[in-house]
């Protein structure tokens, strides 16, 4: 297992790599970024000047393979609008969206197992058409309409949460200042419950299906039946034969939409006034700080691919069926 | 232990209860909060460049003299300046008993001190100080006479260098010298009214008052890009001001009750400009426009009061110029909306329709999603243009990337739709997009003599009579034959809540010295 996990990072590194390359291109096809630092007055010998203080008037292939060099150094560079080390201000703004992300993904999961075993339990049933119909209107309803209608409605009309904003709980819990970052738990929960729902909604709807569907699957295997035949309760034939092994998909799922949602949740965020990495990229982009986009891109890609790794493994746990590719399992 | 389901129910809502309660905390009466639509970025006085950021920062470092709504310079730090006689340095006197935010003394050796860093070539600054201010006056170097009196020298006599030396962010020296760049983007050492308490990069920013002035104890900037969600913020109280207020929400902010819409006539000078290179008279269109004749007439062809009641949410009186009122040429009035005329002069200019109905075709570029409504603007002016016989080819681009390099080129057009900033303080100041041929904000390439060779007589004139003599000539060339197709100044939109009396300033500057409770 040690040589898979090894051969994996090192695979992960190449993907990083691509991905900066991608990001950087993408950055530069939008044109000079140099116009977006200066004056809107600033002469042409002005814009030259901050050209060369900027690093843009060096050909492309030598702005990337220094940034490339600097990065083997842990250089990330830094933030061309911030003046600060990029991968500061980013590692600043992740906590925020750990948060977020977090807060959506327990409260989708608490609803949509209970709601994925309902409806598969009760197939063809009121019950199973409400529950899928509900899931699909979730899956369609895009994330900032939701977010503007629940800042209407529970910020503005029934004043129950706030319309913005947010209040740390990771940032101190991490620094070791307890005493705060439990204090600010009540805050910071009353402040996540508005976008938590806008993030969250897409992947409640996404695994009460996925849930529903795996679980349909098993219920028709033979050891299910034989189960049954036994005559054993069908609420320990539910919970300890057939959810334990539709859990596989949903298990893979969940990994992956961690990553999904982490990078996902730009235009909640920006809603909701909510400092994440989301928002932060959001506007790295808009002011072409290419330092800063590569720092946050490299995170994200880094954290993506960690937790594909983590996924994998945890899958050969929990099915012994699965072997990794050359290892021993 | 095992829970019945109404026992689990009503726990869970008991926690959501408590949430909600803790969550919930009272606005504080001595602090007011202001709601800006774009993120700020730095805090180094060298680096500052966008309106939101030097409106925070405006607040944190004090000037040498300030500027007041009504455009006027007074004294900040310094309480008297002279001028040499050749006009070329500029000494201060500054006020005794000045500190800076960590008690530091501030002398003539700080402001020196300031001048000199911002202007480093090593520190890189490319902030609106060292990329437009110091290249405009032709900043030399800033030396202490004494403690109270510092020179400021600069090239050649330059008749608005005392109102831009007003927009340096004065600082102490010891302080930024024990300061890494790093540290002074974040930590700013200001002489303002205000210090920096926190700034939680993304979300706000929190300045807590140390000189009396100023009604509030705490001035908190809350960074709220999305416009619905200011409004929400602004109608459900959270927020006192706030800036960019969206024209279609002006009802509903003024139907709410708790808060208004403040609509001021900005400085930003909205037109459309002729590009007369010699590239642009090549292409189609750009040889018709090269004829003073043909630009006249077009004058006449766009309803602007129109456009301002329809898509501005408000009346506007049609630009004469380049000038902001009240330094305009008041001998000149509005050109009138009169299609006939336009057309009539089109003929004469030689420029009939053709059979297929069109005088002329010619390209327009705009950018979007820069100005209030600027895409239905010019789809507007557009469909005037077509109306007279203009067979228009539009088009619209995406503002920083592909936009905003034509500008800096000096290529859009032949017509281009584009507003740039003015100021209250100085016709010259408005005037100097056009200072030379080639400056780098003469978009259109007008070269005029009857303008250009004014200059030199406009900037060493002795009195202001004779000065306001030559203005009003020039701009009335500019009026005739000039390169704009006159549109408005852009109407700015301030929310304001029922809660604080405040004034918004023609100028974008946003400052809360004078805001008060009800």
């Amino acid at each position: 297992m040690g040589a898979y996990i090894v051969r994996r990072l090192l695979q992960s590194v190449i993907v990083v790599i691509g991905v900066t390359l991608v990001s950087f291109l993408a950055l530069q096809a939008g044109g000079d970024p140099t116009y977006l630092f200066v004056s809107e007055r600033a002469s042409l010998e002005e814009i030259e000047a901050a050209r060369q203080a900027l690093g843009f008037d060096r050909p492309l292939h030598v702005q990337y393979l220094s940034f490339v060099g600097d990065l083997t150094r842990g250089d990330f560079g830094q933030s061309l609008s911030y003046r600060q080390p990029a991968m500061e201000i980013v590692l600043e703004a992740l906590p925020a969206t750990i948060e977020l992300t977090l807060f959506a993904m327990i409260c989708a999961l608490l609803l949509a197992i209970p709601l994925g075993v309902l409806a598969a339990i009760n197939r063809g049933t009121a019950w199973d058409g409400s529950i899928t119909t509900m899931s699909m209107l979730g899956q369609s309803i895009p994330s900032f309409w939701m977010g503007i209608m629940m800042i209407l409605f529970f910020g503005l009309y029934i004043r129950l949460f706030p319309i913005s904003g947010h209040v740390p709980f990771l940032a101190p819990l991490m620094a070791g200042d307890f005493g705060t970052a439990f204090a600010n738990l009540p805050r910071t929960i009353y402040h996540l419950v508005l976008p938590g729902i806008a993030v969250g909604t897409y992947s409640l709807a996404r695994n009460t299906r996925l849930v529903r569907s795996s679980l349909l699957e098993v219920l028709e295997q033979d050891y299910v039946r034989t189960a049954r035949s036994k005559g054993l309760p069908e609420m320990r034939v539910l919970v300890h034969h057939a959810l334990r092994n539709a859990w596989l998909p949903v298990v893979t799922i969940i990994g992956l939409e961690f990553g999904f949602l982490l990078g996902g949740v730009v235009v909640v965020e920006t809603v909701f006034s909510y400092p994440g990495i989301g928002r932060l990229l959001f506007a790295a982009i808009n002011q072409r700080d290419i330092p800063l986009v590569q720092a946050g891109v490299i995170l994200l890609a880094g954290i993506f691919t960690l937790l594909n790794l983590v996924v994998d493994l945890v899958y050969v746990r929990l099915d012994p069926r699965v072997k990794l590719a050359g290892g021993r399992g | 232990m095992k829970l019945s389901t109404p026992t689990a129910c009503a726990a869970v809502a008991g926690l959501l209860g408590a949430v909600v309660l803790t969550g919930c905390t009272e606005r504080s009466e001595d602090t007011i909060v202001v709601g800006l639509s774009a993120d700020i970025t730095t805090f180094e006085p060298g680096m500052i460049s966008s309106r939101d950021n030097a409106n925070i920062a405006r607040h944190i470092f004090a000037s040498l003299f300030t500027l007041t709504a009504d455009g006027e310079h007074v004294p900040e730090l310094a309480h008297t300046l002279e001028i040499s006689d050749d006009g070329t340095a500029y000494v201060y006197t500054l006020s005794e008993g000045l500190t800076c935010h960590d008690g530091e003394s501030l002398t003539a050796e700080d402001v020196a001190y300031t001048f000199n860093r911002i202007a480093d070539p090593a520190n890189r600054f490319t902030g609106n100080t060292p990329g437009f201010v110091f290249t405009s006056i032709g900043f030399e170097s800033a030396e202490a006479l004494d403690d109270l009196r510092v020179q400021i020298n600069i090239a050649q006599k330059n008749p608005i260098a005392f109102g831009l030396m007003t927009e340096v962010y004065i600082h102490c020296k010891d302080a930024y010298e024990a300061m890494s760049l790093d540290d002074a983007a974040s930590n700013p050492i200001g002489s303002g009214a205000y210090r920096l308490a926190s700034w939680t990069r993304g979300s706000e920013v929190v300045l807590e008052k140390v000189r009396d002035l100023g009604n509030f104890q705490r001035v908190v900037w809350r960074i709220i890009p999305e416009a619905s969600t200011r409004t929400a913020e602004l109608i459900a109280g959270n927020v006192d001001i706030i800036t960019n207020v969206v024209p279609e929400q002006i009802e509903t902010i003024d139907g709410s009750g708790r808060a208004h819409v403040q609509v001021v006539r900005g400085t930003r000078r909205m037109y459309l400009g002729f590009n007369l290179s010699d590239e642009h008279a090549r292409m189609p269109g750009g040889d018709a426009i090269q004829d003073p004749a043909v630009r006249r007439a077009l004058q006449y062809a766009v309803d602007v009061p129109t456009i301002c009641r329809q898509l501005l949410s408000g009346e506007c009186e049609r630009a004469t110029g380049l000038v902001n009122p009240p330094n305009d040429n008041p001998n000149l009035t509005p050109y009138p909306y009169d299609a006939e005329l336009a057309e009539r002069l089109l003929d004469e200019a030689g420029w009939p329709r053709g059979d297929d109905g069109m005088r002329f075709a010619i390209r327009m570029q705009a950018g979007q999603g820069r100005y209030v409504n600027d895409v239905n603007v010019v789809l507007a002016i557009r469909q005037y243009l077509q109306d007279v016989g203009l067979d228009i080819d539009l088009e619209l681009m995406e503002w920083a990337s592909v936009y905003t390099p034509l500008l800096r080129e000096r290529s859009m057009g032949p017509l281009f739709f584009l507003g740039t900033g003015g100021g209250l303080w100085s016709p010259i100041y408005d005037m100097t997009d056009m200072a030379q041929v080639g400056s780098g904000t003469n978009y259109t390439h007008w070269s005029d003599p009857r303008w250009f060779d004014r200059w030199p007589e406009l900037v060493n004139v002795g009195s202001p009579e004779e000065q306001r003599s030559i203005i009003n000539e020039m701009l009335q060339v500019f009026y005739d034959d000039g390169p704009w197709l006159h549109l408005y100044f852009q109407p700015d939109f301030y929310g304001v809540s029922s809660r604080v009396s405040w004034e918004a300033r023609r100028d974008e500057h946003v400052e809360v010295f004078e805001a008060a409770l009800k």
